[in-house]
This record gives structure tokens, sequence and C-alpha cells, in this order.
């Protein structure tokens, strides 16, 4: 009888030591860095993400862009398309042609004799479309993640928040992502000038939108030569922006100021012409 | 004939056997399961709603699986048996060389079907009760499309079996399946753009190998493309059984040359 108990409680030892370690493993684990949080050799660093793929996350953040980029245009990638997701311009469908736009695929003509291109033709969608209404929710998941992947990603947080607020109709989780996105990169003048630009058209409330055109003033410094063009033509729009609020709250002098700022920058530009009408008002 | 049939169905059976009694089934839903449910309940930003991302991401694992138990169950037929020289009372019995490939095949085949059956089964559950779509009409063609891409994977594995070592077929084939299903629509325009010598090679891979984009239609059942029209579809299928019984008679020939 005491042979046979013996292997039972034996097995029962075994179990209770393995709880009790598990137990104080986690104790210790989460005890020691609140105890010791100074004296810990280790400093707090960035997440796991940017631990395991480093600058990858970019790259894998471009990449969930562009899926849903795809998703956009009906699962067709690399299409040839004016209208899209990366340019934040996805339009109406009927107020436009689309005879010639929603053409096939470049390169998807098959040669007469090619009996296999002919069947994966017939087999594979040529043709693209775009997501419409309700079905613009598909794009928000690929969004999302490449947010997540590189909080870096200016152009995330920008095509998430064109369709957050444009397509799906949910203009403030617009502003909250954007918000997160000038957080994350506070010293990026177009998330500022988005965020304006959101309160001001989306939801009409242009004492909110003004701080962030200001805003995206102070950061755009744009470079001398053609590096700087895009961070000029920005400026540029920000400039229209802010004679426009303060053509609203009647203060010309202001609109003079920034009419001249923007003409020394681009004299050309279709703000420039904007910002003459608003004076000539 | 009653014979042959009789054998085919006892050497069929045993592949069928062999990969239930190894669970590798129960191990790949169990895995799909946790990576799909929590998915399930994501809602990004706040808003409900999107799906296709659920599909997309289902469906990868169905034909991931669905590969790699295709190509296990088909590189596992003729090796074991050459190593364990359990081959040699198969032949002493009256089965012929010819029989023994094709009854191997067809246990393979029916092996791999059955558990793509299951996929698809979970995966219309799936969007069934997800989306209140069930079963339309893309999704029976995608699986009838998807069998036909185990006809030939399994035909392919089987040819490697009796070629290389299991390790090599694996990874040959694993290579083949990849490179087709993510280059094989390409091909006509990397043709056109390649210079002489490599034009050759892409347009020899392009008339002569196995063109397995043919049977995805992953694509049209995400995004709520039309079907395919039926035509095409028994002519894909067509190439399919063709394909497989061009790697068959070449499988034959080798087994039939093969020293034993």
């Amino acid at each position: 009888m005491r042979e046979k108990l013996e292997p039972v409680m034996r097995e029962k030892l075994h179990i209770y030591l393995c709880v009790l370690c598990v137990l104080l493993a986690v104790t210790l684990g989460r005890g020691v860095p609140l105890l010791f949080s100074a004296g810990l050799p280790q400093v707090p660093g960035e997440d796991v993400l940017q631990l395991i793929l480093g600058d990858a996350r970019q790259e894998l953040s471009a990449v969930m862009l562009e899926k849903a980029e795809e998703y956009f245009h009906g699962g067709q990638r690399d299409v040839d398309c004016e209208y899209g997701l990366e340019s934040c311009e996805a339009h109406d469908h009927e107020a436009h042609d689309h005879e010639g736009e929603h053409a096939e695929k470049p390169g998807s003509e098959a040669k007469p004799h090619d009996v296999w291109a002919w069947i994966d033709r017939h087999i594979h969608a040529q043709e693209h479309r775009h997501l419409e209404g309700d079905q613009t929710v598909e794009l928000l998941p690929w969004i999302w993640a490449a947010c997540r992947a590189s909080p870096q990603n200016v152009q995330a947080f920008q095509t998430g928040s064109y369709v957050l607020a444009k397509m799906a109709r949910r203009p403030e989780e617009g502003v909250r992502l954007l918000e997160e996105g000038v957080r994350a990169n506070p010293n990026d003048a177009g998330l500022a000038f988005s965020l304006g630009e959101l309160w001001l058209i989306t939801l009409k409330d242009a004492e909110r939108a003004e701080p962030w055109f200001i805003s995206a003033y102070e950061k755009c410094r744009p470079a001398d030569g053609p590096e700087g063009e895009a961070a000029q033509l920005l400026k540029v729009r920000t400039l229209f922006y802010l004679g426009y609020l303060a053509k609203r709250r009647g203060d010309v002098a202001r609109v003079r100021a920034c009419l001249a700022e923007a003409e020394a920058l681009s004299p050309g530009h279709a703000s420039v012409r904007d910002l003459r009408r608003l004076l000539e008002k | 004939m009653k014979i042959l049939f009789r054998q085919l169905s006892a050497l069929a059976g045993l592949s069928v056997l062999e990969l239930y009694r190894r669970k590798d089934l129960i191990v790949v839903l169990v895995f799909s399961l946790v990576i799909l449910l929590p998915l399930a309940f994501f809602t990004p930003f706040g808003v409900s709603g999107a799906s296709r991302y659920m599909n997309e991401l289902a469906l990868l694992l169905v034909w991931l699986f669905s590969a790699v138990i295709g190509l296990g169950v088909s590189s596992r037929l003729f090796p074991p048996e050459f190593e364990s020289r359990t081959l040699y009372p198969l032949l002493a019995k009256p089965v012929g060389r010819g029989p023994l490939l094709v009854g191997k095949y067809l246990g393979a085949l029916a092996a791999s079907v059955s558990a793509l059956a299951v996929f698809y089964v979970a995966y219309g559950l799936l969007v069934g009760i997800r989306q209140g779509v069930w079963f339309p009409a893309i999704f029976f063609q995608a699986f009838v499309l998807h069998t036909g891409f185990m006809v030939v994977v399994t035909a392919l594995g089987l040819l490697g079996s009796l070629v290389l070592t299991p390790a090599a077929n694996l990874t040959m084939c694993g290579l083949l399946v990849a490179g087709m299903l993510l280059f094989g629509q390409r091909l006509p325009a990397l043709i056109a753009a390649q210079p002489a010598p490599g034009k050759w090679v892409l347009a020899a891979i392009h008339w002569v190998g196995p063109h397995l984009e043919f049977f995805d239609l992953r694509q049209r059942v995400i995004h709520d493309w039309p079907r395919v029209s039926w035509g095409v579809c028994v002519a894909v299928s067509a190439y399919a059984l063709c394909y497989a019984a061009a790697c068959l008679t070449l499988a034959g020939c080798v087994f039939r040359r093969k020293k034993i």
C-alpha cells in the first residue's frame, strides 16, 4: 500500500513545486522592476515591433498602405488610375466619366496565340473599380495596420484621416487619428495642415482650425532648391488658409502679409490667385 | 476491372487514413482558429463591418495549408516505402507498378481534397456567420478550381517523390508552387521586358510550367467580383487533369525504370 502511495505523492509534490515556481517567477518578474527601478541595468526601450523590425517598420507600413490602395481598386495591384488613396483623391463615380479610366491593366492584352494569357484574362478580373459608401470600411484595417506598423509613416495618417472623414463619414475619428499622428511626428507640418483642413472644411470649425494652420506654418521650413519644392507648396497653401481665416475676422493687413509671403514663395500658384481675390472682395 | 478497382480503393484508403491518423488537420484547424478568432472581434478606429481582410487572411491560410498538406502527403508516398522495403510485399501481390502508382496518387488526392473540403466548409461557415452570405456560387467555383490545384500539386509531388529526396522534393515543389502563384500572371510582361537568354527561360516556364495561378479565385471571392463563366472553369479543370496525367505518365516511366 505504502509502495503504491509513494509515486502518487511524488507526482503531487512535483506538481505543487512546479506551480510554486511559476508563481514565484511571475511575482518576481512583476515585483523586481517596481522595487529596483533605479538600480536595474536595462533602460526602457522602444516597443517590440521596433526591436524586431527596426527600419523595416517603414517598409511594412508602406506595404499595408499599398494593400489599402489595392482594396480601394477592387483587389487590383499596380493600377494606372488618376484617382487613388495616396493622392487622397477618391472621387464620386457619378461626377466623372470612367470610360477611359477603368481600362484594363497595362500589359494585359494577350497575344493571339497565347492561350495561357487568354485563360488568365478570364479567370482574374482585368478591370478595376473603386470602393464606395459603406464599402470603404474595408480599407480601415489596412490603414490601421499601416499607422501601427510605423507611426513615422505620415502618409498613412493622412490617408487614414481622409478615408475616415470623407469616405466613412466619421470626421471625429479622422481628427483623432491625425492628432495621434501629430504626437508621433511633432515636427511634421503636413499633419498639422491636414488637421487644420479637416476642422475647417469638413467640421466647419474655423476657431479650432486656425491654431493648426499656425502650427503648420511654423513647422514648415522649405529647403532651398528642388528638394524644398513640396514644403514650399505646403507653405503657400497654409498661407492661403491663414489669409482666408484672417479675412473672416476682418484682418485685412494679415491677408496682405500672407499674400506677400505667398507671392515670394510661388507667384503662379492657384492659392496666390485665390488670396488676391480675397483681398479684392 | 473489379480487382483493379479494389486494389486502387485499398491503396487510396491507406493515404486518407494516414492523413487523419497523423492529426495534421486538427492542428491546422486549431492554428487557424487561434489566428482568425481574435481578428473576428477587431474594430479598427471603432468602426465595425470590415470583413474582406478576414476573408483574405482565411483564404490565404486555406491555400497555404492545403498546399502544405498536398505536398506533404504526396512527397511521403514512395520514399518511406523504399526505405522500409514495404514496397516489395505490395509488388509481390498482384499489384502492378501502374496500379500502385495510380492508387497512391488517388489516395494522396483524396486525402488532400478531403482536407480542402473541411477548410472550405469552415471558411463558408465563418463567412456565413459574419456576413450572412451562405455559400454563394463563386464559392463553389473557387472550391472546384482549388481542387484542380490539388490535382496538379499532388501529381507534381508524386513525380518528385520518385526522383528526389523528400526534403528536396518539398523544397522544389514549394518554390514552384509559390513562384507560379506569385509571378505566373506576370510572365508575359516579364518575357516582353527581358533580353535574350532570360526571355527564353521565362518563355519555357510560361509554356511548360504548371500555371497554378489559373486555379486562384481569391481575388474574385474576397472583392465580390462576378463568377467566372462555367466554360472557362471546365477548360481550366481539363488543363489540371491533362497536366496531372502528364506528370503521372512521367512518374510511371520513372517508376518502371527504377531498380527496386
